[in-house]
């Protein structure tokens, strides 16, 4: 069906007529049909098929058909995919969230302390071991979700710009995390907390959140205030929305996602550090804007958004595959985000454009 | 009777020169880490020259950055990018100017330099990167934040690059004399100077307040919007250079990771000195007056033996609490205006 839609749109001589852009018009009617997502997962498609076809060229094997890489691939991908999709929620509603890597890691490592085994002699609260997994999973969420609140709070009441607040708790989260065990590690867990991240754990978790996040926001008030906030916040506030209640509540959900991101990647690597999660917060980002979600609010969805993580992550273990540098995938994400937001705000213009 | 007088005037002055509150606060915080060094240090902070001359040096730096911040935030923009052209800038400068006796010289042809050449390569470097970033954001219109977070990351990789990571030792004797002494405070203050009489008395400030003002009336009014953005950008960028060269010239050495999270403290000397993030409001004796707090309350902390933990956390808030003071003075003067009006 989309096929003949191509072809018969192709052929409308109206469309050829539009001035000099005729051909693109032709092209953005068709693109307009199918969902805003097949574009991004062409995209997708082609990075996996680029990679695959380096790797026979440079390295002499296989980037897909590998189990190995492919299951780190879909490991990292997860938890970058629960902050990403907390992140997406707040980037709907015209907001920024720059913190998801310092509240992971702090979240991480309080919920390490309360899941220490009774075995390890050494344990941060010699009085809180065998403690059931329950509790340092809750920890860590609600350590998220804290920072979540002082970040929705200071936005909402105080008015300051999202990035500059979100940009303080990035700061004094690390510091947090740092200061919590004075820079040391933690780790020996009991083994009910080890398996959260063992095995395919991870990506059942980030998957059962990105649904639920995808139902509440797609068939719930929940998400349509969040949409509503990011398209105009005035109008909104007049249609009774009540603006920072709502706001406290998105930057509390998206800390409390942090702090699930936290507690499953210290689980994975068994050990949890002050260090961990630097950086994530721009890997989350990039692909919140990869997935069609707009810097302008108001527009996103977390399907995008998954496809977007998948991107970053192929991109990310096709560099380690071709064994590139390490600084020179910095480089390239750096570049990335911006030509991503760079896309954003010329789609963002057209559509203001078009509107008037 | 006297003394109330004299609380009056001193608020009257406070109000048309805001940098006399921020001086007030300044002495304020000095003096309370000189009670509390008595207390629990059981010695004085301020009547310490070595003490006092680390604070001056360690401000000195972190200064340089601020002062091309400042311009950014006044023109209604915002720069993240500063601590890692510091990087990026001190490992291009440093690999020109390597001693003539080194035999393992990264550019072995490149020793002996006059000083006037890594100079200006560290400085070019980073007028370079500010022009990108300029470009990027008064071309496309992203967020500013956005592009110079993206400056963030490539310029802290590029400086990894540049050498594999290794460090740049070796420097020449007149390229380590920059940062001997004062001369790193001398920089400052002459930069500082610069700037300040730039952005009170020509044309260019004229412009960079308008924009930050109201950007749309000064594109009517005929500022060349796009241009004077892309200027802005670059001064701040050669700025950091600047600092960069200075940072590794005291070093003695060039390191990619060096000014790891300056452009947060930059960006609070900056707001803390009563520069709006919301633009077109700001002095540089303001920020001047924000980086020395910035830099007694880190050589407080220290000083009182505070884990460095703690200062993270404690700069975190400070620049929450500083923007939100921003916050309240702006909405208490548009309120006064609307009364007004």
């Amino acid at each position: 069906m989309q096929l003949t839609a191509e072809t018969n749109s192709s052929k409308d001589p109206m469309s050829n007529q539009i001035t000099s852009d005729g051909n693109s018009g032709t092209f953005r009617a068709i693109y307009r049909k199918l969902p805003t997502e097949f574009g991004i997962f062409l995209v997708f498609i082609g990075i996996g098929l680029f990679f695959e076809v380096l790797g026979w060229i440079f390295v002499g094997q296989s980037f897909l058909a590998n189990q190995q890489r492919l299951i780190i691939m879909i490991l990292q991908m997860a938890i970058i995919g629960i902050i990403a999709v907390g992140v997406t929620q707040v980037i709907i509603m015209a907001g920024i969230d720059l913190s998801g890597g310092s509240v992971l890691a702090f979240a991480g490592i309080v919920a390490a302390s309360l899941a220490q085994t009774s075995e390890y002699t050494r344990a941060v609260f010699p009085s809180l071991t065998d403690l059931p997994v329950i509790i340092p999973v809750a920890v860590g969420i609600f350590i998220g979700v804290c920072a979540g609140f002082v970040n929705g709070s200071i936005i909402a009441l105080s008015g300051i710009p999202p990035f500059i607040a979100t940009l303080g708790m990035l700061v004094s989260a690390r510091g947090l995390a740092r200061w919590y065990t004075s820079g040391a590690q933690v780790s020996f867990f009991t083994d009910d907390f080890a398996v959260i991240g063992s095995g395919v754990w991870p990506v059942v978790i980030f998957l059962a959140v990105a649904f639920l996040f995808h139902i509440l926001l797609r068939y719930t008030t929940y998400g349509k205030h969040t949409y509503a906030i990011g398209s105009n916040e005035e109008a909104a506030r007049v249609s009774g929305i009540n603006i920072k209640k709502h706001k406290m509540l998105v930057y509390m959900i998206a800390g409390g996602l942090y702090g699930l991101a936290g507690v499953v990647i210290t689980s994975r690597a068994l050990t949890a550090q002050s260090g961990a999660g630097i950086m994530y917060e721009l890997d989350a980002i990039s692909a919140v804007v990869i997935g069609g979600t707009s810097l302008f609010g108001g527009k996103g969805r977390i399907t995008g958004t998954i496809i977007g993580v998948c991107i970053l992550g192929v991109l990310t273990s096709g560099f380690i595959f071709l064994r590139i540098d390490l600084f020179y995938v910095n480089i390239v994400k750096g570049m990335l985000i911006i030509a991503v937001v760079v896309a954003d705000t010329y789609r963002h213009k057209r559509e203001t454009k078009k509107d008037e | 009777m006297n003394m109330k007088a004299t609380l009056t005037k001193l608020s009257n002055q406070a109000k048309t020169h805001p940098e006399v509150g921020i001086f007030i606060v300044l002495i304020g915080i000095a003096l309370l880490f000189e009670i509390l060094g008595w207390i629990f240090v059981g010695q004085s902070f301020l009547f310490n020259q070595k003490r006092l001359i680390i604070i001056i040096l360690q401000v000195s730096i972190i200064g340089i950055i601020a002062v091309g911040v400042t311009q950014v935030i006044i023109s209604a923009g915002i720069d993240l990018s500063g601590g890692s052209l510091v990087g990026l800038a001190a490992m291009v400068a440093a690999s020109m100017a390597q001693d003539a006796d080194y035999a393992k010289a990264m550019y072995p042809s490149l020793t002996g330099l006059p000083v006037i050449i890594p100079v200006l390569a560290g400085i070019l470097v980073g007028v370079v990167a500010g022009c990108i970033n300029g470009g990027i954001i008064s071309l496309t219109g992203i967020p500013p934040f956005i592009a110079t977070l993206g400056m963030l990351v490539v310029a802290r990789a590029v400086a990894t690059w540049y050498t594999e990571g290794h460090p740049i030792f070796m420097l020449s004797d007149g390229y380590t004399a920059l940062g001997t002494g004062v001369r790193p405070v001398i920089i400052f203050i002459t930069v500082a100077l610069i700037f300040h009489i730039l952005l009170k008395y020509t044309v260019y400030g004229k412009h960079t307040y308008a924009i930050g003002s109201n950007e749309e009336a000064a594109r009517v009014a005929g500022i060349k919007i796009a241009r004077h953005k892309v200027l802005v950008y670059s001064i701040a960028g050669g700025l950091s250079g600047l600092a960069g060269v200075v940072m590794s010239a005291r070093a003695t050495m060039g390191q990619a990771g060096m000014g790891i999270g300056y452009e947060l403290d930059a960006i609070s000397a900056a707001v803390i000195g009563g520069t709006s993030l919301f633009g077109g409001k700001g002095r540089m004796t303001g920020t001047f007056i924000g980086v020395f707090i910035l830099g007694v309350i880190t050589s407080g902390f220290t000083f009182l033996r505070i884990d460095s933990y703690y200062q993270e956390i404690a700069k975190g808030a400070i620049i929450i609490t500083a923007i939100i003071f921003d916050q309240y003075r702006q909405k208490k003067r548009a309120k006064a205006q609307e009364k007004g009006a």
